[in-house]
């Protein structure tokens, strides 16, 4: 849910990188850390394990001039990726205004793909969200690995919904596809914030649950 | 969805964590909603505040979540105390979390005391703002205007 702070002129939207384990949510955030410019992000935290297998969330906080008078923060988060860490994966999708699914392209993560991108439906239902009401972008990751699974094949699992969603091809530990992923993403979330802002007035704190 | 907090919102949150400053005698303390984001925040330096709430708002769920598995219905506080320096989450709604951080082990005390108080002041603003008519709400800029949005973030190459 996005968040305007009138005294400070501020804007705080929330991305989420979800996908399967080891798909590659945790080399994106990394890449954009390491190739975007310094005034434009914060540090990148990982909560990971011995095994650098992401156990909670990676977060990174990067700014943009983009609405006019306000500064623009977007939140970046990644899920754990393993199938045990459902719950902290329903924790960090809270308040989500957008999402990144990253897809594994081997032929044999097919089935882990199919089950992660369930389970962002399933997750994105505990919040009363649809997914098909939250901006995303699919990204199709590991091209330059052998026994990928084509393209339209990729797109006919993951991007049949009806509305056709953006999708990128990309080599995340090199970098391909990782900042059209980011700026199509963030595209989406503004103009959906843009949207809702001027259709609901500016809808207030009145949202926050108090129970 | 999007929500806001008018420039008088602000004000009335951060006088309330001015005054748990000044009576627990704590470093800093900031109000952050479940999804991270901070709404406000005293004493904290510029980048700090951002990862504090994320981290702050995964650290209270994750709790939330140990609580509901011991069949509690919620443990209203977290205490994470250091040898210098401690931080103490609590929630002040469903929604809303007030996070306090101090350095001394005498200090734990005086922020258990007072930040119950707090975290009820600001439940109390969450729930006037809720009961206000659109017709008292301040004039507030609601007119987003983008800018160029073709290329947001752009990484140097290599």
């Amino acid at each position: 849910m996005a968040f305007v702070n009138q005294e400070t002129r501020e804007i705080q939207l929330k991305i989420v990188y979800y996908g399967p384990a080891r798909c590659g949510k945790t080399t994106n955030l990394e890449v954009v850390h390491r190739l975007i410019r310094p005034d434009h992000k914060g540090d990148l935290t990982s909560l990971d394990t011995v095994k650098d297998r992401t156990l909670f969330f990676d977060f990174m906080p990067l700014v943009a001039d983009v609405v006019q008078g306000f500064t623009t923060r977007f939140q970046m988060y990644t899920v754990p990726g393993q199938v045990m860490y459902n719950t902290t994966r329903a924790i960090v999708l809270r308040g989500v205004d957008g999402v990144v699914f990253v897809a594994d392209s081997q032929w044999s993560e097919m089935a882990a793909n199919v089950e992660s991108f369930k389970n962002l439906q399933q997750n994105l239902a505990l919040q009363n969200k649809k997914l098909d009401d939250v901006p995303y972008v699919l990204q199709f990751n590991k091209r330059d690995l052998p026994k990928t699974a084509p393209v339209h094949y990729m797109e006919f699992l993951l991007n049949n919904r009806g509305k056709r969603r953006p999708s990128f091809t990309s080599v995340a530990t090199s970098g391909e596809g990782v900042f059209e992923t980011l700026n199509m993403v963030a595209r989406l979330v503004l103009h959906r914030f843009v949207k809702d802002a001027s259709t609901a007035a500016g809808s207030r704190a009145r949202d926050i649950k108090l129970v | 969805m999007t929500y806001e907090l008018t420039r008088r919102d602000v004000n009335r949150l951060r006088k309330i964590l001015i005054e748990l400053l000044d009576q627990s005698e704590a470093d800093s303390c900031l109000i952050c909603d479940g999804a991270g984001h901070v709404l406000a925040h005293e004493n904290v330096n510029r980048q700090d505040p951002l990862l504090i709430s994320a981290l702050g708002a995964g650290v209270f769920a994750a709790t939330r979540e140990l609580a509901r598995l011991l069949g509690e219905d919620e443990f209203s506080t977290v205490l994470h105390q250091g040898m210098k320096r401690s931080i103490l989450i609590a929630a002040a709604t469903d929604e809303v979390l007030l996070v306090v951080m101090f350095s001394g082990e005498h200090r734990v005390g005086l922020v258990k005391l007072y930040t119950p108080t707090a975290a009820a002041a600001v439940r109390g603003v969450f729930e006037s703002i809720q009961e206000r008519g659109e017709a008292e709400e301040e004039s507030v800029d609601h007119n987003f205007v983008l800018k160029d949005t073709g290329n947001i973030f752009a990484g140097k190459p290599g």
